[in-house]
């Protein structure tokens, strides 16, 4: 009897404060005549709803090129970013060299630049690189300023900090190098630590807007958000097909997280907590 | 010296090479550039010919009364979702704090809208936020009327705008703040409570004398890391609003956006950039100082 109370009260709550997003998911399938109709008790009628929305938003939106664009940054970000990122970490937190601590103090201050504050200085800069205007270059001006993080330097840094010595010592004894030691013992050993920087660069990179704001100039070249902005402003303004788009622009990053959510532990967002 | 032990001493730099030449050339250069450029009337067609003017873009802006209502905009923006999104992601997490399945079930609900990426949900909120026209209208004045309430342009009134983006940014982001007050409760004593309870000390003295002391740490953490976060206002004005009506939701950050693209005054907005990172930096120092305080 009480787990049925406790039940109900939670259920209530859920759809109390997600109702903005049932509403979207609802309306989305609606004729236009009807999207903002009927209020909230609309949401109980099924009548009249389509996929039409869906097929029409899919063309006028480009979706098909902004979900690979997207996709296609997120692979550069991710593939150059985890190896690059773990390389710095572990020199960080078990190679000597001289000007370590300095370094990490970089890696701390670096932590906190707003990427805003870097949008206008960053695209002189990508310009003056000669990444703008094409497919090919505008994907390197999404991807190679924003691999290499300082969160997850910081990040992945402490996750090697707390492995045991033993294992990297016992591989020395082998014979092995450090190169050897850092890609066949201690990367293997902090898969967790990795699948949580997978999962945020994924979420974050998926919500760009700004960066991708200011150099995807092209229609060929645009993200996802930019996408559904597009669609947002430009006329003729259709509110059924903006809702169609944002919710397949939602569910990808909905069926990620469902899937990954036990590398988002709470400890871990808060990581720069006890610095 | 022999050829391993130079070799020897350049592997922490050859692990380190690929990160830090796109820290270099994608992060310290800008900002390096960007420091100069806001000494100098730099135009964004034509960088290279910029000349030095001292510091008078900064005095200029500082004196710009768009820059001075967007810095009033975002600190008022912020003043309201600050503490309102703490105390409340605060209380749910002491309400969700259990072990039973549907309260672990919920925190995921509570989690979904930080997960779904914030133009959406700009764009989502501007239709909710639809005024009333005929038996049209958007979600909120449904709600609204159904109470018994007048209807409101929410998002077109300039008394009502920045307090509804406000709104909808506490209920986009309160489950992140939730889950790191999660992770305060873990380090709770169960002990020390359960004391206070024998002793007779009713919740709200537990509250007050046991959970808010232990908890000061992820207290601090959340008010500033939402006062830095909150700073950065740019997406919701930008889509739901572009800055209206009459300025009263333009942001620190779209002016900067504006000043570059459509003023194309990039020195200006460079200044701007370093009066932010200012703030920002600023707003970091004051959350170590009084982490470090909490500690001692």
């Amino acid at each position: 009897m009480k787990r049925w109370i406790g039940w109900t009260v939670s259920v209530a709550v859920a759809i109390g404060f997600l109702l903005p997003l049932i509403w979207m998911l609802h309306a989305s399938f609606r004729p236009e005549s009807a999207v903002f109709a009927g209020g909230f008790r609309a949401l109980l009628s099924g009548h009249g709803l389509g996929l039409g929305n869906y097929v029409v938003a899919w063309r006028r939106a480009a979706l098909g090129i902004g979900l690979l664009n997207s996709l296609l940054q997120i692979v550069g970000i991710l593939g150059l970013g985890l190896l690059f990122n773990s390389m710095a970490a572990y020199a960080l937190a078990r190679l000597e060299f001289p000007g370590r601590r300095g370094l990490f103090a970089l890696m701390l201050v670096l932590l906190i630049l707003p990427v805003e504050v870097l949008v206008v200085p960053l695209l002189l800069t990508v310009r003056d690189l000669g990444l703008t205007g094409g497919h090919g270059r505008t994907l390197a001006a999404l991807i190679l300023p924003f691999a290499v993080k300082a969160f997850n330097i910081y990040f992945l840094r402490q996750h090697f900090l707390a492995l045991p010595r033993d294992l990297e010592e016992a591989a020395v004894v082998d014979g092995a190098g450090p190169f050897r030691i850092y890609w066949s013992v201690a990367l293997p050993s902090i898969r967790p630590a990795l699948a949580t920087v997978v999962v945020l660069d994924v979420l974050t990179h998926w919500s760009d807007f700004i960066w991708p704001l200011v150099v995807c100039t092209r229609e060929e070249t645009r993200t996802v958000q930019l996408s559904l902005a597009n669609l947002f402003t430009q006329p003729p303004i259709q509110w059924g097909q903006i809702l169609a788009c944002a919710v397949m622009v939602t569910l990808p990053v909905l069926l990620l997280f469902r899937l990954a959510q036990r590398h988002i532990v709470a400890s871990d967002l808060g990581a720069g907590i006890k610095d | 010296m022999n050829l391993s032990c130079v070799s020897k001493r350049a592997v922490p730099w050859l692990f380190l090479a690929p990160a830090l030449s796109l820290l270099g050339i994608f992060t310290l250069l800008p900002m390096l550039r960007a420091a100069g450029w806001s000494f100098t009337n730099a135009d964004l067609l034509q960088v290279d010919a910029a000349r030095w003017i001292g510091g008078a873009n900064y005095s200029d802006l500082l004196a710009d009364p768009r820059f001075r209502q967007a810095f009033f905009n975002t600190a008022f923006f912020a003043l309201m979702v600050v503490p309102v999104q703490a105390a409340l992601a605060f209380f749910l997490a002491l309400w969700v704090n259990r072990p039973e399945r549907h309260w672990r079930w919920l925190r995921t609900v509570f989690f979904i809208p930080v997960v779904v990426s914030m133009p959406v949900l700009a764009v989502l909120w501007t239709m909710l936020y639809q005024p009333m026209r005929g038996d049209q209208m958007g979600l909120i004045n449904s709600l609204v009327t159904h109470l018994g309430l007048p209807a409101q342009a929410w998002l077109q009134n300039p008394r009502l705008a920045l307090p509804a983006l406000a709104f909808m940014s506490i209920w986009q982001g309160l489950g992140f703040q939730m889950m790191i007050f999660l992770a305060g409760l873990q380090n709770l004593s169960v002990d020390q409570l359960e004391a206070a309870k024998i002793d007779g000390a009713n919740s709200r003295q537990r509250l007050w004398h046991i959970i808010v002391p232990a908890m000061r740490p992820s207290i601090i953490f959340v008010l500033t890391a939402t006062l830095i976060l909150s700073f950065r206002l740019f997406v919701q004005p930008y889509l739901m609003t572009r800055g209206g009506p009459e300025g009263a939701t333009v942001s620190l950050i779209q002016v900067i956006y504006e000043t570059t693209f459509l003023g194309r005054e990039v020195g200006m907005a460079c200044a701007g950039a370093m009066l932010f990172l200012l703030l920002v930096a600023a707003l970091t120092l004051l959350q170590r100082l009084l982490a470090r305080e909490v500690r001692s």
